[in-house]
């Protein structure tokens, strides 16, 4: 059968597995990008390229040596690099004799080329979008559940495991009632998992790049660190939200563009391109709804995100709230991150403490 | 009404309120960055209004050093400059000038970092500078348009703003037809390609000049008063001018092409490959020079020296 290579997005990859069974391919993906990947990934890529773009490299050419011949990737008509990548991405491989052809979603007519190329029939191609929808949905439901039971689990690592096995029965679910049952049981699962009733955690947003935000290899298990020192993270990259926008479903709904726009408008009255605008706006509204702290995440260089930065660094003076800002590469190390993290929850804790 | 709705919604001129009753105030303008894209044309509009200028002043080693005080680390040199000239400006005037550019050419868009510009601005120096603001957007209107709306709502009449915008337009055009574009001597003619900010910033792109004239060399800036063509591989817009410079020329008027980046210049890191390429299809030698606050003299002497020693032994 024929195979198709996916970005890896987090736990979204059991959706988008599921996006593309109506094309009769089977789908090849990872929930996050790997060593051998990233280390393929930089020796294929220009040297000043964002770290996304080289963990991406490293992902297409690995499916390419493993005999996949097609891959598909979000392109944008946008100001970012990102509108470059995959023709960036088919040149190197191209150049060095990888077969693999790399379709872009979204924005090149009514029908994408992958839609094209692949023409399912309509039914099948219809079902198969509402279960994709449905799974999206209910891994942002399961990522909810995961953040909010990971600040006070009584044994570190069961909401992680608890999200595994939620993830491996969606994966199993094939019809859209079965995704919506499969979606019910979540929560009973993390009420199961033993808390311990006494902490209060911290509630911290996590803004900035999108897959830096949603690359647990990339990011360096951000959540689970943060989730580990007890901080109640709330990942503001939501593919749920991320597709109502694209599509321009729900214009008045909390995390539609116009909304964020016109709560970033104080600070930012411009869109800029990538995720910038979301960025400042979840800092304000995290700001007003008594978040602890904000962490903003970007791979090094990035060019709405770095355009951004002294606008996050003002809304931290002007409201009082702490932001640590991490910038991303394929030189960054764990150990640094985590004293940086500990340290930036020891600061939130002393101010709430101080402010109690 | 329409026109009040429409006027509303692309009238973003932040900042020009209360300009009118103070317009005798000086305006700063940061020599950097935003300024190349224009040169002359803020100069002149604002003159032409009433109102009096300051000019932060030419780039220099003082000048470099405050970049790693008061700017964000992650920016290109370029970006960080134009920080570090409103800094300067602090003191001497109680406003400054920064616009949002989102297109300089109709079809093509601006590099990211143009599109936040005021905003960040504000954010940084907003306690101490006002900032003013207009937003240049090619594809929504063009530039003429753009400074008489900008004039209008700074508060000049109808007649006023458009001499005012006329007087800009026409500055600019002498600025440049008059920039000196290549230097004299006999030596084979070498192609000075970047975006207009290093090009024609002397700060970057005089110990280039300096030191392939010492060699004999003869070099020619880029110009950027041409359109780009409308089916090149990059939208933005002063990428795509310098890669179409590079398709269209001729490899008998020049022995190679130097091409000025700054470090971490996230359009570039795209482009390169394309002005390669483009300069390869032509037959022309090329070599790229990144530039950050830390670059020393004498590695890029070297650099120049062997470039232009190679070209001189392969050419007859």
């Amino acid at each position: 059968m024929t195979a198709l290579a996916m970005q890896p997005w987090g736990n979204y990859a059991v959706a988008l597995a599921a996006s593309v069974e109506c094309l009769r391919v089977s789908p090849w993906t990872r929930r996050a990008t790997t060593p051998e990947t990233l280390r393929l990934g930089v020796e294929a890529s220009p040297e000043s390229a964002c770290l996304p773009f080289k963990a991406c490299t490293g992902h297409f050419i690995k499916a390419a040596m493993e005999g996949v011949e097609y891959g598909v990737m979000v392109n944008s008509r946008g100001t970012c690099r990102l509108r470059y990548y995959r023709e960036a991405h088919q040149k190197i491989l191209d150049e060095r004799g990888w077969k693999l052809r790399i379709f872009g979603l979204g924005y090149d007519g009514i029908k994408p080329p992958l839609i094209r190329h692949f023409d399912p029939d309509p039914i099948p191609f219809l079902q198969c979008c509402a279960r994709a929808q449905q799974k999206t949905l209910a891994v942002d439901a399961l990522e909810r559940e995961v953040w909010r039971v990971r600040a006070i689990e009584a044994n570190r690592g069961d909401a992680t495991r608890a999200m595994e096995a939620c993830l491996a029965d969606l994966d199993r679910a094939r019809t859209v009632r079965e995704i919506r049952a499969c979606a019910r049981t979540f929560a009973p699962r993390f009420a199961a998992v033993p808390t311990d009733s006494r902490r209060v955690p911290l509630r911290v947003g996590l803004v900035g790049e999108a897959t830096l935000l949603r690359d647990r290899f990339l990011n360096h298990n951000l959540e689970e660190q943060l989730g580990g020192l007890g901080v109640e993270v709330s990942n503001f990259f939501l593919l749920g939200d991320e597709m109502r926008n694209i599509f321009r479903i729900g214009f008045f709904s909390r995390n539609s563009r116009w909304t964020l726009r016109r709560i970033a408008r104080p600070y930012l009255d411009a869109l800029v391109g990538g995720h910038a605008l979301e960025s400042v706006a979840h800092t304000l509204r995290c700001a007003r709804e008594g978040f602890d702290g904000i962490v903003h995440v970007a791979p090094i260089g990035c060019m709405p995100e770095v355009s951004v930065r002294p606008i996050l660094q003002r809304i931290a003076r002007d409201t009082g709230m702490p932001t640590l800002e991490l910038s991303f590469d394929e030189h960054t190390s764990s150990v640094g991150l985590t004293t940086r993290l500990e340290a930036f929850t020891d600061v939130l804790r002393q101010r709430r403490e101080r402010r109690a | 009404m329409w026109n009040i709705g429409t006027r509303w919604l692309r009238g973003r001129t932040g900042g020009a309120a209360g300009f009118a009753a103070s317009s005798q105030e000086p305006i700063g303008l940061p020599l950097a960055l935003y300024a190349y894209l224009h040169p002359g044309l803020w100069q002149a509009f604002f003159e032409g209004l009433g109102c009096p200028v300051v000019l932060s002043g030419s780039t220099d080693a003082a000048m470099l050093e405050r970049v790693g005080l008061v700017s964000e680390t992650e920016h290109c040199l370029p970006a960080k400059l134009l920080d570090a000239h409103m800094d300067a400006l602090i003191g001497r005037v109680g406003r400054v000038f920064v616009p949002r550019i989102l297109s300089l050419k109709r079809g093509y868009i601006a590099c990211p970092k143009f599109g936040a510009l005021p905003d960040a601005a504000r954010a940084r120096f907003g306690d101490r500078l006002a900032v003013l603001s207009v937003e240049l957007d090619e594809n929504r209107e063009p530039l003429r348009t753009s400074l008489v709306r900008f004039a209008r709502a700074l508060g000049a009449s109808g007649p006023a703003a458009r001499t005012a915008s006329e007087r800009a337009l026409a500055a600019w055009a002498d600025a440049c037809a008059d920039d000196e574009k290549e230097t004299a001597g006999a030596g084979r003619r070498y192609l000075l390609a970047g975006h207009p900010y290093l090009v024609n910033e002397p700060w970057f792109s005089e110990p280039v000049v300096r030191g392939l004239t010492r060699l004999g060399a003869r070099v020619e800036r880029m110009r950027f008063d041409r359109a780009p063509a409308p089916d090149g591989p990059l939208r933005w817009d002063t990428s795509a001018i310098m890669r179409d410079t590079l398709a269209d020329l001729d490899a008998r008027r020049y022995a190679g092409v130097i091409q000025l980046s700054s470090f971490g210049c996230g359009c570039d890191s795209i482009a390169e490959r394309h002005f390669r390429e483009a300069a390869r299809e032509r037959g022309l030698p090329y070599m790229l020079l990144r530039l950050d606050e830390h670059a020393g003299e004498a590695g890029m002497r070297t650099r120049l020296e062997a470039f232009v020693d190679t070209i001189g032994s392969r050419l007859p």
